[in-house]
């Protein structure tokens, strides 16, 4: 078990490294001279010359042998990618193009509001779409299966950008129930100990601003949710669909045990290892979602932040960010995997 | 007691049913369920509507532009007003949505269809190839190329420092020589590794010499870690190995991120957002494609097969890859409804078609703005033809499931 997790972690490494040259590539594919990307048209040499050196474009890309031409080893290693990585291991994202501060510090500042969001979105989607799914299950067609499977169909196809839309058109242009994004209405404060508002507000026992807060979350949440809802309720069904057929539970419900206890106690069980699975993907396509949610319902958290920056060329941004999602959804799919020798005792892994 | 009518015999009597093909048999299960009919009915409009418009239904997207008629909620009756009609309203130029969301089929379509196409061809051959040779050992020609060029792509690092080709050519030359040499000390593994290693510091070091000392340092520790490579009967496993590792990689950025960044910096357009989203699938087709090999590759057909001699390339195109066909399929109806809903997704940052080109996504990301002050006609068709686009081919895809589960077969 102990080496399971050892090797485990170790083959996480070269995705780790592939990763970081995927998004280091990046930058290879903006057309034309970076600098000048980085810059605008109408940059002076000068600064381009600066640029250049501050980022270290005029390096090569990977290793310089004319550097060891000359007999010198350290300036063989020294190029792009390794000044990249360099920084990366220093936690640093480079500045923000526009407003020259560190990619860094804002990516951490405004997390907090993307990860609130995605966690509540995450909490919809498991609470409602477990039980529907082994709702669905246990009644296999019938009425409510049915719907099910046709709702989460739909849902499945549903351009979350799309639904958050219309939310907002139904709550908050037609009906007027709800604001139509932001996190908080203007002249409410909450004081900051989290981050999470919804936290915050708790803790400080503030009920108007948690309601506020609470308001402004729901629709976005809802929207993020509806995808991984719906393909955790189809998971879900079919899997206990599958551990239904089982002998054991035949033999459970011949000894006479009632529904509920065969259902969660010895079907649910079993099921749950492809949810779970299902559950860390889907994680992951939250934070994705999260770019498309957050700029509809003018979210301030990472989403919106890249939706502005690819509409600025604020490159650095989007690379950051786009690396960041990629180590969490990494964490989760090592987490699942190790949750995997945890709860299944018939896999063995040394 | 009834009395048995000879019809009721002939229903009874499955043995001396007429031959089906499975394919007919599929497609007649296909249609015999009523989701997957609504599917192919959904499917079918948004085609024929999206291919018909392209040719007979001329658009010029570019001098589409009536400010008089800004924003006007749908109308089906012509009044003095408006005295044209607007099914689903017009949009801020002006331009009609209903007009727009048809031809806007024709750019989702391509972008689906091109996209699911490059998936499907690298996804599922590099599949083919790393599930095939994960379970049948390579024959000796294969191991010679295979191990050729791991030695010329190793040994290329080393050409590129030392600048000289030579170097490349001499390391694949290695990786033959140590398939040729299979047996040679195979049962004292250390002497062998140390054998190769040597010949990898000669080969490394000697030609880099005359580039510099210091070059030759490194090509020489380069050519022993190139050498102790060489020296293992490397084989199908680690192919697959490389391949699936490299499908990681992308599978590390979730969903449709990936597509995003990249179109991000490659700037926008609608052949750019094809290519991403090809990209980013391919590992989905891998992946399936890789486990319904392994699935199959063990079956007495595939053994007979090998067993008479059958070239490896006959076995994967004729044996294999017929019976993996059908997840291929079902897989790539539901790619087409994730690949629509990524370039939706796509066009909506405004990273898909360039204006004024009409394509779904981009009709929203264009009129979303103009929602808070009611034009939701802007914004409610071009999103519904999304998602009952996308609804569609995802219910063809389960149908396809149902239908072409052999377990199925009545």
């Amino acid at each position: 078990m102990g080496r399971y997790i050892i090797r485990r972690l170790i083959s996480v490494l070269p995705t780790l490294i592939g990763v970081t040259f995927v998004i280091f590539m990046f930058q290879r594919l903006i057309p034309g001279d970076p600098a000048v990307a980085m810059l605008g048209e109408h940059a002076t040499e000068e600064n381009v010359a600066r640029i250049r050196e501050q980022f270290g474009l005029n390096r090569p890309l990977f290793l310089d042998r004319e550097a060891l031409l000359q007999g010198d080893l350290s300036g063989f290693f020294d190029s792009q990618y390794i000044r990249y990585l360099d920084r990366l291991i220093r936690l640093d994202l480079g500045d923000s193009i526009h407003r020259r501060i560190p990619v860094a510090e804002t990516l951490a500042l405004r997390f907090p509001a993307t990860f609130e969001l995605a966690l509540l979105s995450m909490l919809f989607a498991i609470l409602i779409g477990i039980p529907v799914g082994i709702a669905s299950a246990s009644r296999r067609n019938s009425v409510l299966d049915g719907v099910t499977m046709i709702g989460s169909l739909i849902g499945v196809s549903m351009p979350i950008f799309w639904l958050g839309l219309m939310e907002i058109m139904l709550f908050a242009v037609f009906m007027n129930w709800l604001p139509a994004g932001g996190r908080l209405s203007s002249g409410i404060e909450v004081e900051t100990i989290t981050n999470f508002i919804l936290l915050d507000s708790l803790i400080t026992g503030n009920t108007p601003a948690f309601i506020d807060a609470f308001k402004h979350i729901i629709m976005p949440a809802v929207a993020l949710a509806t995808i991984p809802m719906a393909i955790i309720a189809r998971m879900t069904r079919s899997s206990m669909l599958d551990v239904l057929q089982e002998d054991y539970i035949r033999t459970a419900k011949a000894k006479g045990l009632i529904e509920r206890v065969v259902l969660f106690k010895h079907a649910l069980k079993n099921a749950f290892l492809p949810v779970i699975t299902i559950i860390g993907i889907q994680a992951g396509s939250l934070l994705a979602g999260a770019v498309l949610t957050e700029t509809i319902f003018s979210w301030p958290g990472i989403g919106k932040w890249v939706y502005d920056s690819i509409l600025g060329r604020d490159y650095p941004i989007v690379q950051g960010a786009t690396l960041l999602i990629a180590i969490i959804f990494m964490v989760v799919n090592l987490l699942v995997d190790l949750s995997y020798a945890l709860l299944d005792p018939r896999i063995h892994y040394d | 007691m009834e009395e048995i009518r000879t019809e009721d015999m002939a229903v009874i009597d499955y043995a001396v049913r007429e031959h089906r093909s499975l394919w007919l048999d599929a497609w007649r299960r296909l249609i015999s369920s009523n989701t997957a009919r609504l599917g192919i009915f959904i499917v079918g409009v948004f085609v024929l509507s999206a291919v018909l418009a392209h040719f007979f239904w001329k658009y010029d997207a570019k001098i589409d532009l009536d400010y008089s008629l800004k924003l006007k909620p749908p109308n089906l009756v012509a009044t003095e007003e408006i005295t044209s009609i607007h099914p689903f309203g017009t949009d801020k130029l002006g331009r009609d949505i209903f007009r727009r969301t048809v031809h806007g089929g024709w750019n989702s379509l391509r972008v689906g269809i091109v996209a699911v196409g490059i998936s499907l061809l690298v996804g599922g051959l590099l599949g083919l190839l790393a599930g095939f040779y994960e379970g049948v050992p390579f024959s000796n020609i294969e191991r010679i190329v295979f191990m050729g060029l791991i030695g010329l792509a190793l040994g290329s690092l080393s050409a590129w420092i030392a600048s000289q080709i030579v170097q490349a050519l001499l390391f694949a030359g290695l990786g033959v020589v140590s398939v040729l040499w299979d047996d040679f000390l195979a049962d004292r593994k250390k002497v062998r590794m140390a054998l190769f290693a040597g010949a990898g510091l000669l080969l490394g070091a000697g030609p880099a010499f005359f580039v510099g000392s210091l070059v030759a340092v490194v090509c020489g520790l380069l050519g022993i870690i190139i050498g102790v490579v060489l020296s293992f009967p490397l084989g199908g496993r680690l192919f697959s190995n490389i391949v699936m590792r490299l499908m990681d990689i992308i599978l590390s950025f979730p969903g449709y991120l990936l597509a995003i960044a990249i179109v991000a910096f490659l700037g926008p357009g609608l052949e750019k957002g094809m290519i991403a989203i090809g990209v980013v699938g391919i590992p989905v087709y891998a992946r399936l494609t890789r486990s319904a090999v392994l699935s199959v590759s063990q079956k007495e057909y595939i053994l007979a097969a090998q067993s008479v001699g059958e070239a490896h390339g006959r076995i994967i195109f004729r044996h294999i890859f017929p019976n993996i066909l059908s997840p291929i399929i079902v897989q790539s109806t539901m790619g087409l409804a994730n690949a629509i809903l990524s370039a939706a997704a796509l066009g909506f940052l405004g990273l898909g078609a360039i204006p004024p080109e009409a394509e779904w996504g981009a009709m929203l990301g264009d009129s979303y703005r103009y929602l808070t002050s009611g034009a939701w006609w802007a914004v409610l068709f071009p999103g519904l033809a999304i998602m009952l686009s996308v609804l569609g081919f995802n219910l063809l895809g389960d149908g396809l499931r149902d239908a072409l589960d052999p377990k199925m077969r009545i």
